[in-house]
């Protein structure tokens, strides 16, 4: 973790414990620092607008109303906040199974490039940094592991959808995830301080 | 004595994709159960997996946010549904429905009318045909909406629009002032869709919109205009 990581989590974690005494600016700055994120994230697996707005607003009113389920034992503010973002999205599309979504991968496959939406410098702390850490954190792995990967989350494929869907043994699947998972974590799972 | 971590780190790993199986979920459930709530090992995996879980999100580009949906979000959270708006503060509805201002309005709607609503549709001839903006500039497909200023009767018709949830329907909406009267609500079909015919009249000044309701309908809007348009009879 670098300093710059280092600072901008004890921002978030200060965002959340003021938004726990019903702070309406600090809610305004944990939504405008990461829902530009959470709505790339969200509009990517489910590929429905409208629905990506429900999940995000979904997962923000969550941090509002219960902020006290934050634990900075259990990882950093923008994991948590992505987390719910995520579970949320791979809920609505295995709820909704759509045979319609991929009729719009054309129009939504890849999100909007919006490279510098802050209107503040501090609201972007550090998130460049984090997404080249990502990034290359997931450029390192091996292409079949990243596939898999990027199936599971980005898609909200589950293995056995991926196991059909590649034409690939289960277990196959399974080893390549795994194996995968153990190089993120060892690139990205680390704890801000 | 060191219990093995094996199994767990497997089904915590891709559970924090979200792609376990259901059963794999309950066997991790039974594995944890099994360790105890002490287990400082496995609150470490389900920490760390939990970690690439959400920064996995910062490999995408931020995308830029539909126009006052912060605002929309920000009023839910402290309590003021978007349907309780209209009556405060005098911001009224209206102001959230950005109409171009070059209005899109074709008079004379015999053959327009035909066009946009097929031959066989009952849209009388003499109808006017408005194109309804979209206010997102995600959206996709079109609105457009048919009807004889001062006379009662509404044709919706929309096609490649969003599909929606199940619980989720398109609502039409006559704003006069600053108060929006439901006039129809209609699911999409499954090719996108949507044609509906509503009594409501049109006099000639009002600003038609289309919302996203509970499939219930609404007595008032609950989200903002999806699409929109101004009626002028100039």
């Amino acid at each position: 973790m670098s300093v710059t990581d280092d600072l901008a989590e004890a921002r978030d974690r200060e965002l959340v414990q003021r938004i726990g005494r019903a702070d309406e600016e600090a809610f305004r700055g944990l939504f405008g620092r990461y829902s530009p994120s959470a709505m790339s994230l969200a509009r990517r697996v489910v590929r429905q607008p409208f629905l990506a707005e429900e999940i995000v607003q979904e997962a923000f009113l969550a941090v509002w109303k219960n902020p006290g389920g934050y634990d900075p034992q259990r990882g950093s503010v923008r994991s948590w906040l992505m987390g719910m973002v995520h579970h949320r999205a791979v809920d609505a599309v295995r709820r909704e199974e759509s045979q319609r979504r991929r009729s719009e991968e054309s129009q939504l496959s890849d999100p909007v490039i919006q490279p510098d939406l802050a209107d503040d410098v501090v609201d972007e702390l550090g998130l460049p940094e984090e997404r080249r850490a990502v990034r290359a954190a997931l450029e390192g792995l091996p292409d079949e592991q990243r596939q898999v990967i990027e199936l599971m989350y980005f898609d909200g494929l589950s293995q056995s959808k991926i196991s059909d869907k590649l034409g690939l043994p289960l277990g196959t699947v399974k080893s390549r995830t795994l194996l995968g998972m153990k190089r993120l974590r060892s690139a990205i799972g680390g704890l801000p301080r | 004595m060191t219990r093995d971590h094996t199994r767990i780190e497997e089904l915590i790993a891709i559970r924090s994709l979200s792609g376990l199986d259901p059963q794999e979920q309950a066997e991790l459930e039974r594995e944890m159960a099994s360790h105890g709530p002490d287990c400082e090992e496995c609150r470490r995996l389900e920490t760390e997996y939990g970690e690439v879980e959400g920064r996995l999100a910062f490999a995408l580009d931020p995308v830029a946010l539909r126009p006052g949906f912060a605002e929309e979000t920000i009023r839910i959270a402290l309590g003021e549904s978007p349907a309780s708006r209209p009556g405060r503060g005098g911001g009224g509805w209206r102001p959230l429905v950005a109409v171009a201002a070059a209005l899109v309005l074709f008079v004379g709607g015999a053959v327009l009318g035909a066009a946009v609503f097929g031959g066989g549709s009952e849209v009388p001839p003499q109808a006017t045909v408005l194109a309804l903006e979209p206010q997102d500039p995600s959206l996709t497909g079109t609105v457009t909406a048919a009807f004889t200023p001062g006379e009662p009767g509404i044709y919706l018709q929309g096609s490649g629009l969003e599909p929606l949830p199940s619980d989720k329907v398109y609502e039409l909406w006559v704003i006069e002032g600053d108060t929006p009267a439901a006039a129809v609500c209609v699911p999409p079909g499954d090719d996108g869709s949507v044609f509906a015919f509503t009594d409501k009249e049109v006099i000639g000044s009002e600003v038609l919109a289309v919302t996203v309701e509970p499939s219930t309908c609404s007595d008032a809007p609950t989200t903002p205009p999806r699409w929109a348009g101004q009626v002028t009879t100039a």
